[in-house]
């Protein structure tokens, strides 16, 4: 059942590479998908019916289209078009995208839950739309909205091995590879788990962290 | 007995608006035509078919003390929030200075930011910003709307921070100051855009009677050095003693305008009679 010391230490290189991929597109995924999210958000809250039209668009395909569904869309969908996308590529778009449609519902949510006076003020001391919500609105919604965005985000971590099907040599797929090259799928897979967890559950203890701190903000 | 002397000795039964406001030194303009600050012509709000303004003719003179006062839902607080367009009106005209506005066009942008910037607001819940410091919140404007530096921002905005007492709060943040230290702080961040005239929004009543004295101690000063107030309020004394007009308000109509001592110890209307009655029995 458990892999040897031997076998660990052959396929650790294979599987930190594989680790390395996944956080990768982790990374890529969050850092275009949040300020996506954004902008998907406040298209969502424009009063332009056009804007909030397309932002609606994108925010439900994103949020009703299974990320797998997107991922081969992308990948497999789009090069009938003529665009052919390489597999990293591919990957994060389309978890950018299902990123940036969750995160958006995420922040539209705490941007509304700031007190409607917060923008009163900030309109009577003569501040434009703008720099209302960068000065005043977008820090105390960002602040709302981070234990949940972090919460997503290790979502998303985990979602990369979804990618395994888009042939994208991320963890999943170098511990199935070597499966299929040694048939030792169950010990391959479980040390894969394993790192899958080293990294979830630290983000875990950190996420609850950082709720007791933005509890506290609150209360302040 | 010395607090009630005072008030009766005061003698502005007797007087004009004119004299009330010469008698604080403000520029007095007897026999020359004064022009009012702040002049509203038909104003008019509605929420769906309930008229909440009914055609509010209004004028403010530079240096005047205005309190509104009236039962809950007379139209008050709109009344101040359609002056600044915090709530546009749906008709007639806001003119303050040389900025006028008709309510039947879409306001312009750079109209709205004039408009703003003369205008200076204080929220009944203060609405600081809680994630910034004192003087943070205070500085603000000042760089974002005036384009000061940060630093002769910050050196005005501890001057304003001095006037109301609360030097000492700079670095700290609006959650660590008591209600009615964050309504100074709030009055400070209004008056940070040198405004032609403060609208006050109930500024007292989420406040205990002793923090709101606090305030009204401010708001006193801020009156004597001859800034034009509307103060919407339900502190009686603040209207009989610091201001120089009362103005009467039910149902989105002005009732009675006038002297505040005429208005607040003899008052002509029925409407008015009744509600004076009402806070005095209190």
């Amino acid at each position: 059942m458990l892999p040897s010391y031997e076998e660990l230490s052959a396929w650790l290189p294979d599987l930190l590479s594989g680790l390395s991929i996944s956080l990768q597109v982790t990374a890529l995924s969050l850092l275009i998908g949040i300020p996506f999210g954004l902008l998907l958000a406040l298209g969502v809250l424009a009063k332009s019916r056009l804007t909030k039209i397309i932002a609606l668009f994108l925010v439900e395909v994103g949020r009703g289209a299974p990320a797998l569904v997107l991922l081969q869309f992308i990948y497999f969908g789009l090069p009938t078009t003529g665009l052919t996308l390489g597999s990293f590529t591919a990957a994060v778009i389309a978890l950018a995208w299902n990123t940036g449609a969750y995160t958006s519902e995420i922040i539209r949510a705490s941007l509304q839950s700031i007190p409607h006076g917060q923008r009163e003020a900030a309109v009577a001391i003569g501040l434009n739309r703008l720099d209302a919500l960068r000065y005043v609105l977008l820090p105390q919604g960002l602040r709302v909205a981070l234990p949940a965005l972090l919460a997503f985000s290790i979502l998303i971590f985990q979602g990369t091995s979804l990618c395994f099907t888009i042939a994208l040599p991320e963890l999943v797929s170098r511990a199935y590879e070597i499966g299929s090259n040694t048939f030792r799928y169950f010990p391959a897979l479980l040390a894969a788990g394993v790192l899958y967890a080293s990294i979830s559950i630290p983000a875990a203890l950190l996420v609850s962290h950082v709720e007791k701190r933005a509890g506290s903000y609150a209360q302040r | 007995m010395d607090g009630a002397v005072l008030h009766l000795g005061s003698g502005k039964p007797t007087m004009t608006e004119d004299d009330a406001l010469a008698a604080k030194g403000v520029p007095s303009a007897k026999g020359q035509a004064r022009k009012p600050l702040i002049k509203l012509d038909k104003l008019s709000k509605h929420y769906g078919n309930h008229t909440v303004l009914d055609g509010i003719d209004l004028e403010v003179m530079p240096g005047e003390v205005l309190a509104i006062i009236g039962p809950s839902g007379s139209g008050k607080s709109t009344l101040l929030r359609c002056i600044n367009y915090l709530e546009p009106p749906d008709g007639g005209h806001v003119s303050i200075g040389d900025i006028s506005l008709n309510a039947a066009a879409p306001a312009g942008r750079s109209e709205l930011s004039t408009l703003r910037r003369s205008v200076g607001m204080v929220f009944q819940s203060f609405n600081l910003f809680p994630h910034m410091t004192v003087l943070r919140n205070v500085s603000l404007a000042q760089e974002r709307v005036l384009g000061r530096s940060r630093r002769s921002a910050d050196e005005r905005s501890m001057q304003l921070l001095k006037r109301v007492g609360l030097a000492d709060k700079a670095e700290q943040y609006p959650g660590r100051c008591s209600g009615g230290q964050q309504q100074r702080i709030a009055i400070a961040r209004a008056l940070a855009l040198d405004p032609d005239v403060m609208l006050f929004d109930e500024p007292t009543s989420a406040l205990d009677p002793e923090l709101g004295l606090e305030v009204l101690a401010v708001m006193r000063e801020l009156a004597e050095t001859g800034m034009t107030m509307i103060v919407v309020t339900h502190e009686m004394s603040f209207a009989e003693n610091v201001s120089d007009t009362v103005m009467i308000m039910a149902d989105g109509k002005i009732i009675e305008k006038g002297p505040s001592a005429d208005v607040m110890r003899n008052p002509q209307q029925e409407r008015t009679k009744r509600f004076l009655r009402a806070v005095h029995d209190r």
